[in-house]
């Protein structure tokens, strides 16, 4: 009973919590998950990885990505919009695209920060 | 002592020391705060130290399984607690690293995840079947050591030495705001969870029991885990200390298990990439089925049923009907659709959760004289036995809130 009443107001916060500031993290991750891709497509590149091993990757930082873009709470938002114009991106996209689609959403998440 | 026993024993416990949730919590703890978080991994593993010497002294000298005499013990209530909190931890534990395995199938296959899961899961069920349990450790421990390439990439990448060293010292970085710092904390509680999980103490524990470990067996008993699992600490180190140099200037939080073989494939190319999945798969794999026969022997010990892998399948047949039907729920868990990374966290938390109960037995049967004699809890084991009990109840305590608090770990 004690741990029930316990998480009762955490998950309320939880549930109730909406808006930019809730999206935060998944700002954050959809951030790290391009930093990432470029990081594959990068070695890739010079010959490090193996085809199967990126194209399994890439499946599984796009499947992140979408669910990253699926939680947000507001889905009209630029930041929303910068995470569909990075998964419209191809698989084998240059490392430096990756890597500003990143820069973008670190922008809007130190913008978010500083609020 | 027989050195070649004791030698592949400690190699053994080595290679069977990472399982999927360190792999993923190492990665993600050296990204986001660099080499500060590598004391709590050595102040755990002496904590898993502590109770795995426990759990194998308990079946060398009773000669009983640990839930047998748990149920004598604490009694059938509180008894059948315990076993109900463990048999959920650990299943969630065996679904998790089922998914792993699928997920480590897929990066060297490129097969889809799911039929790599039923691929993955008939093989080790087949694996488990077959082989005497003495095999079934040794393959998936000495198999599981590929994984040393991650301390070999990790000399190649050429860290600060020094920063590294001093990871060990216990610490807070300076300058965390708030929701950081209860980030650490996450992390921290989520790392004590991942290397003591429960089912460690009890497979080791029941594994004596399977070999017939007597008191003259204590001495390779200390040693296997002491050495054994200290040296398996340092490679989860080793991928913590490789993603601080590596992810942190990168700028990558690693979100997917194979991130991790990414450290070994930048300094070493492709081949150093395939070893280090192999090891990944192997070491994975001995914790599925670690989980899933840790549940096995739990349930059949509580009620007294003929047990163990010594046994042909069919001598021992509600132990055997217990691992397939444990093994066969963490596959459809996988199969729902569920990301395993998710179901790595809730492994973590659930652990974390049900671990002072599952290890609170242990420490007082270790200490009872009347079940252990001469060979009870000693001052200094019941001491650092009580220290770790006192710490995972507090991690316990705290792991709920910080979870929702930190959203997992993700701020």
């Amino acid at each position: 009973m004690p741990l029930r009443w316990l998480l009762l107001p955490l998950l309320l916060l939880a549930g109730c919590s909406k808006g930019p500031l809730a999206d935060l993290q998944y700002i954050g991750e959809a951030r790290s998950l391009a930093s990432e891709w470029a990081l594959v497509n990068e070695q890739a590149a010079e010959g490090k990885l193996t085809g199967a091993y990126v194209s399994a990757m890439h499946k599984s930082l796009r499947q992140q990505i979408r669910t990253a873009k699926a939680a947000l709470t507001v889905p009209d938002s630029s930041y929303a919009h910068e995470m569909a114009t990075l998964l419209a991106t191809p698989d084998d996209a240059p490392p430096q695209v990756l890597r500003h689609h990143a820069e973008r959403l670190k922008q809007f998440e130190d913008a978010l920060e500083s609020a | 002592m027989n050195p070649l026993e004791l030698t592949l024993g400690i190699m053994t416990a080595v290679g069977g020391f990472v399982d999927i949730s360190e792999l993923v919590f190492a990665a993600k703890a050296g990204s986001k705060f660099g080499y500060a978080l590598i004391w709590v991994f050595a102040v755990a593993t002496v904590g898993i130290m502590v109770f795995g010497e426990m759990s194998g002294r308990v079946a060398a000298v009773a000669k009983q399984p640990v839930f047998n005499l748990m149920r004598h013990r604490l009694g059938l209530k509180l008894g059948l607690v315990t076993l109900f909190a463990s048999l959920v931890a650990n299943l969630i534990t065996c679904a998790a690293e089922i998914g792993g395995v699928a997920m480590i199938l897929n990066y060297l296959t490129g097969g889809s995840f799911r039929l790599m899961a039923i691929v993955g899961a008939l093989a080790l069920m087949a694996s488990m079947w077959v082989l005497p349990f003495k095999w079934i450790e040794r393959i998936y421990g000495l198999l599981g050591l590929f994984m040393i390439v991650f301390a070999v990439a990790l000399v190649a990448i050429h860290p600060p030495w020094g920063q590294l060293a001093g990871g060990f010292v216990p610490q807070i970085p300076k300058g965390l705001s708030t929701k950081e710092m209860l980030i650490f904390a996450y992390f921290a509680v989520a790392i004590v969870s991942a290397v003591m999980f429960p089912y460690e103490a009890y497979f080791y524990s029941s594994g004596g029991i399977e070999e017939e470990w007597g008191p003259k067996d204590l001495p390779t008993n200390t040693i296997t885990c002491t050495v054994g699992f200290g040296l398996g600490s340092l490679l989860s180190i080793a991928i913590l200390a490789s993603s601080a140099q590596l992810f942190t200037p990168a700028n990558v939080d690693p979100q997917v298990l194979g991130s991790s073989a990414l450290e070994v494939a930048i300094p070493f190319g492709a081949v150093g990439l395939v070893v280090a999945l192999m090891g990944m798969l192997f070491a994975i794999s001995g914790a599925a089925i670690e989980t899933c026969m840790a549940n096995a022997y739990s349930l059949s010990q509580f009620f007294g049923w003929e047990w163990g892998r010594h046994r042909k399948p069919w001598e021992a047949p509600r132990f055997t009907v217990a691992w397939a039907c444990f093994f066969t729920v963490a596959l459809l868990i996988i199969l729902t659709g569920i990301d395993p990374m998710q179901l790595v966290e809730y492994a973590v938390l659930f652990s974390i959760l049900v671990l002072p109960l599952t290890y609170l037995p242990l420490l007082l049967l270790a200490g009872d004289k009347s079940y252990m004699g001469q060979y009870a809890n000693g001052s200094l084991g019941g001491i650092l036995g009580w220290i770790y009990f006192v710490l995972i109840s507090l991690a316990a305590v705290g792991a709920l809130p910080l979870y929702f608090l930190t959203s997992g770990g993700q701020g």
